[in-house]
């Protein structure tokens, strides 16, 4: 019975991992179903199907607002801090990780101590401190206060010390320095942690509102997170038109994160290393 | 060291990037004449008209330009706008809910309009007298309106007919009002008499505070100094909020996510207390009828929540054309054509002696309830800093009642207390 | 901490070796960007909190000096009080279950399987739905009338909930909302972790005859220690920071239910304009973070063999 159970289905594992995967789905189904529907259908309950399938919302999501002009901010702000993230945490979690310097305790749990800020308490001093620096509404405004992020020198420290120091031990009698020791030997094996803070560095400025809320006024430098508002209003707000420009907003996201797996799931043992 | 170096040269030019991607934005730029900016809420139909009625002014007057700037939202107006003070990047015009009127008025760049209302020519008078109170703090007009509404008592007529009730009238009490409620109510086809908001935010509260009035309370004395709604008449009204939703079940509790209009497309629920906002999103094959709201000894007076234009001050000259701007959004013919265009309802009384209000009308019929409505507005909600705190007490005390965790005399003993320390406080 | 601190400093100064001090170098070099960076953009504004914490400032007109009073009515304040309160029991529930429900969840896609790279897609999503969107949804499919979640329970023969409408459970449907939508995140880095152990060393113990099951929690996960470790102080953080969740479902009803201490704090801020008295909020809690998270720290630093951690 067991065997013959295992022959027809290819891996037990599917039936745990089926309704898992469904559970997780339902609110992009229920958005690409919104996003489908008329406004009408949209205002019923309990929601169900649309009667066919509309795609005008789409059309209306891309047209009647610059969401192209919204994306293209929001990736130039977002790719940025990806690219700072990778190279400041790297550098820097390296160092708390494996270089034992003078004060590095000390500032460690100063970076720690930022991480515990809720954002909502700072935002108005780090608006005079923007101010300071002349960028109020510009896309480097958006960008500056996130060239680094706590998190990801911490999770980054965290991966450096889980590798075996005898990587570089080797590398150190050969005499190469600690920069090159970093870059040619550990980030090579950094491939799941560095893409890790890459895809959670571009989420956290991809779907940050409140800051830009306050930060940017002008048209030129809103971005999608920004922009979806407008089709949210206090009293009235176009579900199917929502849902369709919050999916055009979050493909990218999700297309990046199904490309870039290979990256994510890379184990050590097939880089070669032993 | 050439690594603080590299990682110092890798950050100027990021930097360097960011700077000269800004540098593409481009600002706006002034030849000659003012160039203000405006800050609106405006989505869709509305965002449309605003438009429209710029592109109007612009033409009209080169040298006095006006910017039209979306906030992200209404519901973020205010905090936006009290960071611009921060940034330094605050408008000249603002479109702010009037409860922020309050909050506002302590920014030193705000411009008293009270010279500019007072001018016969501007007919300040010509504005409904709960739209005049709600733009004067202590004394002071700080705001133009922007937008007016109450609320009416809207009913799905087949639901009535369903269960034999007959229709509600201008004339209805609060007996009249619960009874129905209670014949509407089917717990086995899960359908409700009536709808109420109760997240505890003001949208709970401005249901309960026209039921106060009507009972001939108040929610705090005359110079707004302490509470007065531990009354009789604050009793009275949660009483019946508690027959209704804990004795007779006819009230469906909107946890504060909307449903209720989506249950009130679906046959669910048979009666709403709402304004115009809300038609726009009843479906076309649900057959509804508005009223006033149901009265307490022949008192059927309504709430209104007016929204302001509110202007800052930059310069002399931006200060002159703001006001000057304002004065034209909100004069009768221009705000009509606004009117019509986005069925909002008319800000000034003249609005409607014009000839293009048949138009008005004709599109919008179901408006004219809320129209004739907004005579039936006889208090404002106190114009206080505080009145938010004020506002989350009371809703505090009729989301108890609502839910059945507290006596309304209770409840309104711990609110009155609440509200007590509040305005003892500031 | 200071133990460590003061050899090397002494060490430095007498100059034993060219490579250490060249190391010293090296190590502040490549810690200076981020450490002015997040100097500029996380210390400055904290101790702008602290300042504004002993004053009266309604964020508009110049602030008037307070003393200590904004503490002193804090501790009087019972809805201050209360926020405390659900933000510990949510913390204590949300954290220990996330974090279990992650490390199962990372274990069942760290797998070759046919598709496996669309189930990691699938438990990834939540990460990326805003939060608006979640919100609306959960709200729907909750609805203790018409929701469908009651629907199912009433079929089979359970007791139905006013989740997110009750005071008596609308903390508790917090937890479980928060939690499918950080399952996604923590399933993400642990698989990562999972990634990174070498699969000789799970395949040898195989060989050993070990389980997979005992594999996994007997040389897997203690390997993970420091992402485990990671995690732990990351959830806790957010959970005592949660704020988002609260915003667009309850707005910290019903009757204060879910009011939680950064919610509290954003609505004295920015809806009452009592910011010197939400920096005193502000300030207690961060004082009351660092603690929890130096003693996490500590305790899987005792724990941990690695002597450099």
């Amino acid at each position: 019975m067991a065997r013959s159970l295992r022959l027809r289905a290819p891996s037990p594992w599917h039936l745990v991992l089926l309704p898992l995967a469904l559970v997780m789905l339902v609110p992009l189904i229920w958005m690409l179903v919104t996003s489908l529907s008329t406004l009408a259908e949209t205002h019923r309950f309990p929601p169900g199907l649309p009667s066919s399938l509309h795609w005008e919302s789409y059309a209306q999501a891309w047209n009647d607002s610059p969401l192209a002009h919204w994306l293209l901010n929001s990736t130039i702000v977002s790719v940025t801090c990806v690219v700072s993230n990778l190279v400041l945490c790297s550098l820097a979690g390296y160092a708390f990780a494996r270089i034992p310097f003078a004060g590095s305790r000390l500032l460690f749990l100063g970076i720690l101590a930022t991480l515990m800020v809720p954002f909502q308490v700072v935002m108005i001093p780090t608006l005079l401190i923007v101010k300071q620096l002349g960028l109020v509404d510009s896309l480097p405004a958006l960008i500056v206060p996130n060239l680094v992020t706590p998190f990801g020198i911490y999770l980054l420290r965290q991966f450096f010390l889980s590798l075996p120091a005898e990587l570089e031990e080797a590398a150190t009698i050969d005499g190469a320095g600690r920069v090159r020791i970093l870059f040619s030997i550990l980030l090579p094996l950094m491939g799941p942690p560095l893409s890790t803070v890459a895809v959670l560095t571009f989420l956290q400025v991809w779907n940050d509102f409140l800051w830009p809320l306050v930060v940017t006024s002008s048209p030129e430098t809103m971005t999608v997170q920004l922009g979806l508002a407008s089709f949210q209003s206090a009293h009235f707000t176009n579900w199917p038109v929502l849902m369709a420009s919050t999916l055009l907003s979050q493909l990218p996201v999700l297309l990046l994160f199904l490309f870039g797996q290979r990256y994510f799931v890379r184990s050590i043992a097939t880089t070669g290393i032993k | 060291m050439a690594l603080t170096t590299k990682a110092a040269a890798g950050l100027a030019g990021l930097l360097a990037l960011g700077a000269a991607l800004a540098g593409c934005g481009g600002s706006s730029g002034s030849d000659g004449g003012t160039t203000i900016t405006v800050w609106h809420g405006y989505t869709d139909v509305e965002a449309k008209a605003m438009t429209a009625q710029v592109k109007q002014w612009n033409a009209d007057h080169p040298d006095e330009k006006v910017k039209l700037v979306y906030n992200s939202g209404n519901d973020n107006a205010l905090q936006k706008t009290v960071a611009g003070f921060t940034a330094g990047n605050y408008p000249d015009v603002a479109y702010e809910f009037g409860s922020s009127a309050a909050a506002l008025a302590r920014q030193p760049k705000l411009i008293d309009l009270t010279d500019t209302v007072k001018k016969p020519a501007f007919n300040w008078d010509d504005f409904y007298p709960s739209e005049q109170q709600a733009a004067e703090v202590n004394g002071k007009v700080l705001g133009v309106p922007a937008l007016v509404d109450n609320l009416s008592l809207v009913y799905n007529k087949a639901l009535f007919k369903a269960a034999g009730v007959p229709l509600p009238t201008a004339s209805w009490s609060w007996d009249d009002f619960r009874n129905a409620a209670k014949k509407l109510t089917d717990p086995a086809k899960k359908t409700y008499g009536w709808a109420y908001v109760n997240d505890g935010s003001e949208d709970t509260v401005w249901r309960y505070l026209p039921l106060l009035w009507q009972a001939g309370g108040e929610l705090l004395n005359s110079d707004n100094t302490k509470p007065e709604f531990d009354s009789a008449a604050g009793k009275e009204a949660l009483d019946l909020l508690k027959g209704m939703a804990v004795t007779d079940k006819s009230v469906y509790l909107d946890n504060g996510n909307g449903n209720y209009l989506n249950l009130f497309n679906s046959g669910k629920i048979a009666m709403l207390w709402t304004g115009p906002w809300d038609l726009s999103s009843i479906n076309a094959d649900v057959d509804y009828g508005i009223t006033l709201l149901p009265g307490h000894d022949g008192n059927h007076e309504t709430i209104s929540g007016p929204d302001l234009y509110m202007a800052f001050d930059h310069s002399k000259g931006r200060s002159e054309t703001a006001v000057k701007f304002m004065t034209w959004l909100t004069s009768a013919p221009v705000h009509l054509q606004f009117a019509i265009a986005t069925g909002d309802l008319p800000l000034r009384k003249s609005e409607s002696q014009l000839p293009e209000y048949s138009t008005f009308l004709e599109k919008y019929p179901a408006n004219k309830v809320f129209v004739d409505n907004l005579n039936n507005v006889k208090h404002v909600r106190p114009n206080i800093a505080s009145y938010s705190e004020v506002s989350t007490a009371v809703g505090q005390m009729v989301q108890s009642v609502l839910l059945g965790q507290a006596e309304p005399q209770e409840a309104l003993d711990t609110a009155s207390d609440q509200v007590a320390s509040v305005l003892a406080g500031q | 901490m200071t133990a460590a601190l003061f050899p090397a400093t002494a060490g430095r100064r007498t100059k034993p070796s060219s490579k250490k001090s060249a190391d010293q170098r090296a190590a502040w070099g490549m810690v200076a960007p981020s450490v002015l960076l997040i100097g500029l953009f996380g210390l400055v504004p904290v101790a702008w909190s602290v300042v504004l914490s002993f004053q009266h400032s309604d964020l508009q007109t110049p602030a008037t000096w307070a003393g200590t009073s904004n503490y002193r009515e804090l501790m009087h304040d019972p809805v201050f009080r209360e926020s405390i309160r659900h933000t510990v029991v949510y913390t204590v529930l949300f954290v220990p279950i996330t974090l279990v429900c992650s490390l199962l969840v990372a274990a069942a896609l760290n797998r070759r399987l046919r598709g496996i790279s669309l189930y990691r897609l699938a438990v990834f999503v939540p990460v990326v739905t805003s939060t608006v969107a979640t919100g609306v949804i959960f709200s729907w499919l909750l609805d203790p009338d018409y929701g469908i979640v009651n629907a199912l329970l009433d079929k089979v023969g359970l007791p139905q909930s006013g989740f997110f409408s009750s005071p008596d459970s609308a903390l508790y449907t917090m937890v479980a909302m928060t939690t499918w939508g950080w399952v996604g995140f923590g399933a993400l880095i642990f698989l990562a972790g999972l990634q990174s152990i070498p699969q000789d060393l799970v395949e040898a113990a195989q060989i050993d005859g070990c389980t997979r099951t005992r594999a996994f929690w007997l040389i897997q996960v203690p390997l993970m220690r420091p992402i485990i470790g990671f995690m732990l102080v990351w959830l806790t953080i957010n959970a005592l920071q949660l704020f988002d969740e609260v915003y667009v479902t309850t707005k910290g009803g019903p009757l204060h239910a879910t009011t939680v201490v950064v919610y509290y704090l954003y609505q004295q801020a920015f809806v009452y304009f009592h910011a010197g008295y939400a920096a005193a909020i502000a300030c207690l809690l961060f004082v009351a973070i660092l603690v929890i998270t130096v003693i996490q720290i500590r305790v899987s630093r005792d724990r941990d063999l690695d002597p450099s951690g």
